[in-house]
């Protein structure tokens, strides 16, 4: 009897292995005749998301902390809330006459509606990025995925993803420089100015301010509150950015700071530690990060040298494969598979006020695919996406 | 030939630049690349495009069309080169040579010379200089690269010259000035402006005859190595003007007589009687 | 306005080196090319077919800060698309790119690197010409920002930067793709489609399309586009180094 040939058959993990970009291309453009929709690898459809979930409060000893866990990507955000006072900022009383300036703010905010202080407080930006008020890290913890050794330095990986959501607190202006500051009125108002300080923020009370303004003593910051906001990623399956993005956003979202107040006697800060005192902070806007991987039919671009069509040629081609093949494949929220098949990435954060669509950040890189349709695409498929974490994080 | 085609990467080259006059297949040399439409487009049509920013550079009788680009890079070995090299240290089998000082050092065997044997191998020291060719380059992280100053098949040093550099001096140049010093050298110097427009070795040759004349090794990596050993008194002298001629050349890109009037100057100055 | 400056290999040391100057932003850069090199050896960066390419960001007068990792990856995403990895020499070796950083306004810690960044890009692919690595194509690059009327300014000085509400970083490769965007604040759709028009043109030049179909170039405020001034500072250094050559012709 003739042996039979050993089968050439693959399971389909193996094959995802040996030939990971002609798997991912068979799922997404299924034969035309199998009246199939185009399917990721993973079963999702590429503008579909992994399932998320949060959870906050879970690290006991922090100020607020968060778990967000997207597919197998996993953030675990910390933060610790420090007193820094005024008097060890070296610059501080020469850069900022602190006094004046404060009451002029105030005179504003109380003349204002409290949309117009939200845009026009010009310390805030100064005080918070000035003094370095938010300090966030990221670190990619050993064994989040298989290429992170013990030992090893801080990625470049991470120190960008830290500086990415530096960058993006500073620029969404997520939190308010005023929920950081620890004021001090002098005695003739005594221990109620602070709290009348706190009932200002929240109401806005008129005849309160005006109140103040009379007294003649001027109100004075004497320590700030410094965010240390700590990522760990304690496991990564591609997209880390959204994941960590999420988790910091839920963590400050969950923070809850003391009471604090100068004791003028002994010269320090005071903490109270009634938690019926503490407040939470008042966060600007929900900023939401959807991150994006674009995939490319032709896995052999790099080695056939084919002309690159130009930008004009390109929307031609574009708009004649609509209803023909598909070439390439806007993936939302990339696993680590897809990740390392991809190389044009893109990403979005959006906000949404009064039911409009703010774009606070949208970065793409790394390819010429997506351009004014497709990126309008993409900032639309965020939108929704920001329904989603929306709910998610009102939840937990 | 009018003024010359500057491309920068990505550009297609223009079908009338390309020399047509040859049935030959066109030949490609660096910096350029065909590529072919992608398969979906209707038009099926090949383009040259540069990848190395440069100017087009044809040979109409190979049929063979090339991007000269930046003259003055790092030299990296390939084979066939002539290279200067400088003897580091040697080892059993092999000398340990540098030709270029950020690279890794080079071997050259202890029998790669003409009419070497295990007896009568030549024993060079350190700092001792050679003039070789480039025999293989390696693929591949940690590749040797391999120098000989002898010719496999025949056994005979080809070309003329080639084994250890005595007495004489190195100057520095220019990998670019390197290059067109080997090409003035290597033609017949018939031509009133030179070869590559460098008249500087025929006039130092013409007015150093009453020294000596000199002998002259250029080798790719930047390194031309001169000696007057024949001039006797005036030897060290006369082989410093020479270095000091072409390193000027080299700097100030000189022209045809401005290289002329160097020569003169510099013998001038260096008391050297022609 | 007052256009850039640029020259080719300044440095005699490196394979390829580039510096660039931009009145507007105040940046100056000076970079550096070597390719192809032998990288020491390490898992995660050896591509066994392609080149690796590897970007170095370093500061003049503010302490180094992560920001310059994020930069790092933003040029490495760009030109990593750009240049041919594959070519023959280049496979398992680096690319190396450095660039410094050496005048203009600091960066601070939390400054976002975006006013920089077109500079940064294009002292890289000057170094990277000077250096004859293969590339598929060039790139422009330019820096818009917006504020809250919705003027466009064209690469803002750091003041005009600090006080805008969004800044935009477009680069856009030789054939018109858009490339690289990198956009901060808050803005809409609308306001980006018209940044990436106007980011379009400084880049390419304007060409309009009439309502005739004609397609008429015009000369607005802009000048001369990008890309027209990064060619001509490769023509001038090549006719300076092939002057021998092209003067007998």
């Amino acid at each position: 009897m003739a042996s039979t040939a050993p089968s050439l058959t693959l399971p389909p993990s193996q094959f995802a292995r040996l030939q990971p970009h002609a798997y991912l291309l068979a799922h997404l453009s299924p034969p035309a005749s199998s009246n199939q929709p185009s399917i990721r690898a993973n079963g999702r459809a590429p503008a579909q998301f992994r399932v998320t979930s949060a959870n906050t409060g879970s690290l006991t000893h922090t100020n607020g902390s968060a778990v967000v866990r997207v597919g197998d990507t996993t953030a675990v955000c910390g933060v610790r809330a420090e007193i820094l006072p005024t008097d060890d900022i070296a610059s501080w009383s020469v850069s900022h006459t602190s006094s004046r300036t404060t009451n002029k703010r105030q005179k504003l905010a109380n003349s204002d509606s409290e949309e117009q202080q939200e845009e026009e407080d010009p310390n805030d930006k100064s005080h918070i990025q000035d003094l370095n008020l938010l300090v966030p890290n990221l670190s990619l913890s050993t064994g989040c995925a298989p290429g992170f050794i013990p030992g090893a330095p801080p990625s470049a990986l991470a120190q960008s993803l830290s500086h990415q959501i530096l960058n993006l607190l500073h620029s969404t202006r997520l939190v308010r420089a005023e929920d950081l500051r620890v004021w001090y009125q002098p005695p003739s108002l005594g221990g109620e100015s602070l709290e009348r300080h706190n009932a200002e923020e929240q109401m806005d009370v008129d005849d309160e301010g005006t109140g103040k303004e009379d007294d003649g003593e001027k109100a004075e910051v004497k320590a700030f509150w410094v965010l240390y906001i700590d990522v760990m990623i304690v496991s990564l399956a591609g997209n880390p950015f959204d994941a960590a993005w999420a988790a910091v956003l839920a963590a400050l979202r969950d923070t809850k700071l003391p009471k604090a107040s100068w004791d003028v006697d002994n010269e320090i800060v005071v903490c109270s530690d009634k938690v019926s005192e503490a407040r939470k902070l008042a966060l600007r806007g929900l900023p939401v990060a959807s991150s994006f991987g674009v995939f490319e039919a032709d896995a052999a671009a790099g080695w056939r040298a084919v002309i690159v069509p130009d930008a004009e040629e390109e929307r031609l081609i574009e708009e004649g494969a609509r209803k023909g093949i598909q070439r390439r494949w806007v993936l939302a929220d990339p696993d680590g598979y897809e990740e390392g098949l991809s190389q044009e990435r893109a990403c979005v954060v959006v906000d949404k006020k009064q039911g409009k669509t703010v774009i606070v950040k949208m970065e793409k890189n790394g390819g010429w695919a997506l351009d004014g349709q497709a990126l309008k695409e993409v900032v639309e498929i965020s939108a929704r996406r920001w329904e989603e974490v929306k709910s998610i994080l009102e939840q937990c | 030939m009018s003024s010359p085609l500057v491309l920068l990467p990505g550009d297609e080259i223009p079908s009338e630049y390309l020399p047509s006059t040859n049935s030959a297949p066109l030949r490609l040399g660096p910096g350029l690349r065909l590529l072919s439409q992608p398969p979906s487009s209707s038009a099926p049509s090949h383009v040259l495009t540069a990848t190395q920013a440069g100017i087009l550079s044809t040979d109409n009788k190979k049929n063979a069309v090339s991007i000269l680009s930046a003259p003055n890079r790092r030299y990296i070995p390939t084979v066939n080169d002539l290279v200067i090299a400088q003897v580091h240290h040697s080892s059993p089998d092999y000398f340990h040579c540098m030709v270029t000082p950020q690279a890794p050092h080079v071997v050259l065997g202890q029998l790669a010379f003409e009419g070497a044997t295990k007896k009568t191998r030549p024993m060079l020291k350190q700092g001792d200089l050679v003039y070789a060719r480039v025999l293989s380059v390696g693929l591949g992280a940690g590749a040797e690269v391999e120098l000989t100053c002898v010719n496999p098949a025949t056994g005979k040093a080809e070309p003329g010259g080639l084994g250890h550099l005595t007495g004489g001096m190195v100057f520095d140049i220019s990998n670019g000035m390197a290059a067109r010093l080997m090409r003035a050298s290597s033609s017949s110097a018939d031509q009133q402006d030179g070869v590559a427009g460098l008249v500087v070795l025929d006039e130092l040759g013409k007015k150093l005859e009453k020294v000596g004349g000199f002998e002259i090794a250029v080798g790719r990596n930047g390194k031309v190595w001169v000696d007057c050993s024949n001039g006797g008194d005036a030897a060290v002298k006369a082989t410093v003007a020479i270095g000091r001629c072409l390193t000027t050349v080299d700097q100030h890109d000189l022209s045809p007589a401005d290289q002329k009037k160097l020569v003169s100057r510099i013998l001038r100055e260096m008391k050297i009687e022609v | 306005m007052v256009g850039p400056t640029a020259s080719l290999t300044p440095l005699a040391r490196a394979d390829g080196s580039a510096s660039y100057h931009c009145p507007s932003t105040g940046s100056n850069i000076l970079g550096s090319v070597n390719a192809p090199v032998e990288l020491p050896g390490r898992r995660d960066a050896l591509k066994p077919e392609d080149a690796t390419v590897e970007v170095f960001v370093k500061t003049g007068t503010a302490p180094a800060s992560v920001g310059e990792r994020y930069v790092e990856g933003i040029i490495r995403g760009v030109v990593g698309r750009l240049i041919l990895g594959r070519e023959r020499g280049y496979a398992r070796r680096g690319v190396v790119i450095t660039l410094a950083i050496v005048g203009g306004e600091s960066v601070g810690r939390a400054d976002s690197h975006l006013t920089l960044l077109p500079a940064l890009l294009h002292t890289a692919l000057l170094a990277l010409l000077s250096a004859s690595v293969p590339l598929s194509m060039t790139f422009s690059a330019t820096v818009l920002s917006v504020d809250a009327s919705g003027k466009i300014t064209r690469e803002p000085s750091a003041e005009v930067a600090a006080a805008a509400k969004s800044i935009h970083v477009l680069a856009f490769t030789s054939k018109g793709h858009l490339l690289l965007n990198e956009s901060e604040g808050a803005f809409d759709f609308d306001t980006w489609e018209k940044v990436r028009q106007r980011a379009s043109a400084i880049c390419h030049g304007t060409s309009t399309v009439g309502a005739d179909g004609d397609i008429a170039m015009v000369e607005d405020a802009d000048g001369q586009p990008l890309e027209g001034t990064i060619r001509e500072t490769v023509e001038d250094q090549v006719h300076r180094d092939y002057a021998w050559k092209i003067d007998a012709a």
